[in-house]
């Protein structure tokens, strides 16, 4: 216990010349295509505009495009290269952007054979990624719910959803929301027991006809009240973070809500909708121009928006917030 | 984190037993929307019949909520366990944003991860916040090193000479990164210490009034 203490104390002290660790915020989806990258991309250049330092990771080893989002042309160096081993340390894949206080680790020229990194290396890339020298790290996931993406957002309870209103967006957002939950909950628990029935129930057409974590719940606090607590303290830590891309109506607007109700009602998992993004043509422009909406239109009204949910990331605690007031 | 069949009138419309009639007839709107069978947020959730059956709770409460005698006399009849009946975290506000309305709204204290860390509730004074701090194995200068602010102000803010610090402004400002630096939840730390400064303040301008007359 004061072990935990103790090192709970010196994260809090921070580094040797008083630096705090990074916030390190997980993006990820479930599907392709609803603006995950171009949303990191621009919350990154959002906070690097405040004058937070920001590094933006590209997670998608597989279809890395973040670097282009970011006007980074060839990147020399890339995620690739720490998968692959000829780079251990990952502050040296940092490379600069445009952007003043936004770097950039890309992920391009990854090994097709090879593409993942195994567990262990994933363990590693993780602990690096802490390490990074910056206010934010922002780590935009890939597509899909595979074992490594689920461990990347389970680096930390800020996660991000990125939705589009669209119906097969929304089927994966809850795909990603049931997959993340029970990973982390298999981890919960103590038992091996309760573990085989964590498994079990992920295994969506399971013989129990357990569907959701709420039924999940009961079946294991009947079974093991101790562990029935482990499971709420599971499920109030985890919050994940819900934005909207692409709004075009107040329909739209609305379905960030609808969905923190279902989560809420069906799950028992309290979402916390951070905000939206309304549909725009100069993000579209933006892209094609290879540069952040906040870079090329800040008077954009998606680049207004996004600077909201920027704002609000921020009021939930930026390292160093109150350094200008320093007397 | 109860089941649907327990939830209470107010929970089932997501709302809280303090709402207006206004926020009533939001919060049944919104529900309505979420739960209808085409419903972009539900259909993939929904097994058969579950959203029909929610229909006909969330058509229930709202009869009950939405009239005045009904809904007084329902109220007399919860537990009055505030802790039971209130949703878990966060005080939902299934208020539809237009325009400028979101990411503007304070963010809600995050009344959870507040009680959990302490046991014995009530005001943040400066005496807690010297607990939390030795708790953590911190010396003021170790906070002053990551807060960047002059550690003779973290030493008045825990003994509260309340005169011998800055303005306000500044005073929240120190509080909340105090309060993030022990592990505390800044803002709603922030809030709670503010409250006895800011009385304390009036207080003394109370004081010198009556002096000058």
């Amino acid at each position: 216990m004061s072990d935990r203490l103790n090192r709970l104390a010196e994260k809090l002290r921070g580094g040797p010349d008083g630096s705090r660790p990074a916030r390190l915020i997980p993006v990820g989806g479930g599907k392709g295509g609803v603006g995950k990258s171009f949303i990191v991309a621009n919350l990154a250049a959002s906070l690097a505009r405040m004058g937070y330092r920001v590094v933006a990771v590209d997670g998608d080893l597989e279809g890395a495009n973040l670097h282009t989002c970011v006007g980074v042309v060839r990147p020399r160096v890339s995620l690739a290269d720490f998968v692959a081993k000829r780079e251990e340390d990952l502050g040296k894949l940092i490379l600069d952007t445009p952007i003043p206080n936004l770097r950039l680790i890309a992920a391009t020229d990854g090994n097709l054979a090879v593409p993942q990194p195994n567990p262990s290396r994933r363990v590693r890339l993780m602990r690096e990624l802490r390490e990074l020298d910056a206010d934010f790290v922002f780590f935009d996931l890939g597509a899909g719910t595979h074992a490594a993406v689920m461990d990347y957002f389970m680096i930390g309870d800020e996660g991000v959803i990125v939705i589009a209103p669209e119906p097969t967006s929304v089927e994966n957002a809850y795909g990603f929301v049931r997959a993340a939950f029970y990973r982390r909950l298999r981890l919960a628990m103590a038992s091996h027991d309760m573990r085989k029935i964590v498994t079990l129930a992920m295994d969506q057409r399971n013989e129990r006809g357990i569907r959701t974590p709420l039924e999940l719940l009961r079946e294991i606090q009947a079974l093991d009240p101790d562990e029935g607590m482990r499971f709420v303290e599971t499920m109030r830590a985890f919050r994940p973070r819900l934005i909207i891309n692409d709004v075009r109506t107040a329909d739209d607007i609305k379905l960030g809500f609808s969905i923190q109700s279902v989560c809420r009602k069906f799950f028992g998992i309290e979402a916390e909708y951070l905000g939206y993004v309304n549909h725009d043509e100069s993000a579209r422009h933006s892209v094609r121009a290879r540069r952040p909406l906040i870079d090329v239109y800040p008077r954009s009204d998606a680049a207004i928006y996004i600077s909201r949910i920027a704002r609000k990331l921020l009021a939930d605690g930026a390292p160093g917030e109150y350094r200008e007031d320093s007397i | 984190m109860k089941p649907l069949s327990e939830q209470n009138h107010y929970e089932i419309l997501e709302t809280q037993p303090t709402a207006t009639r206004e926020e009533i007839e939001r919060a049944y709107r919104m529900a309505l929307s979420t739960y209808s069978d085409d419903s972009l947020a539900g259909y993939s959730v929904f097994a058969e019949g579950d959203a029909a059956a929610l229909r006909e709770r969330i058509e229930m409460a709202y009869r009950v909520l939405s009239d005045g005698r009904i809904r007084s006399e329902y109220d007399a009849t919860l537990e009055v366990d505030p802790q039971e009946s209130l949703p878990p975290a966060e005080p939902s506000a299934p208020l539809i944003p237009v325009g400028s309305a979101f990411g503007d709204s304070p963010l809600p204290l995050p009344a959870d991860e507040f009680t959990h860390l302490d046991d014995d509730a009530g005001d943040f004074d400066g005496e807690r916040l010297r607990h939390f701090r030795i708790r953590g194995g911190m010396e003021i200068e170790d906070i002053a090193r990551v807060t960047k602010i002059n550690p003779t102000y973290l030493r008045f803010i825990e003994e509260e000479r309340f005169a011998d610090l800055p303005n306000s402004v500044y005073v929240r400002g120190f509080v909340t990164a105090y309060a993030n630096c022990v592990g505390l939840e800044g803002k709603g730390v922030a809030a709670s210490y503010m409250r006895r400064f800011d009385k304390r303040e009036k207080e003394f301008r109370k004081g010198r009034f009556f002096e000058s007359r």
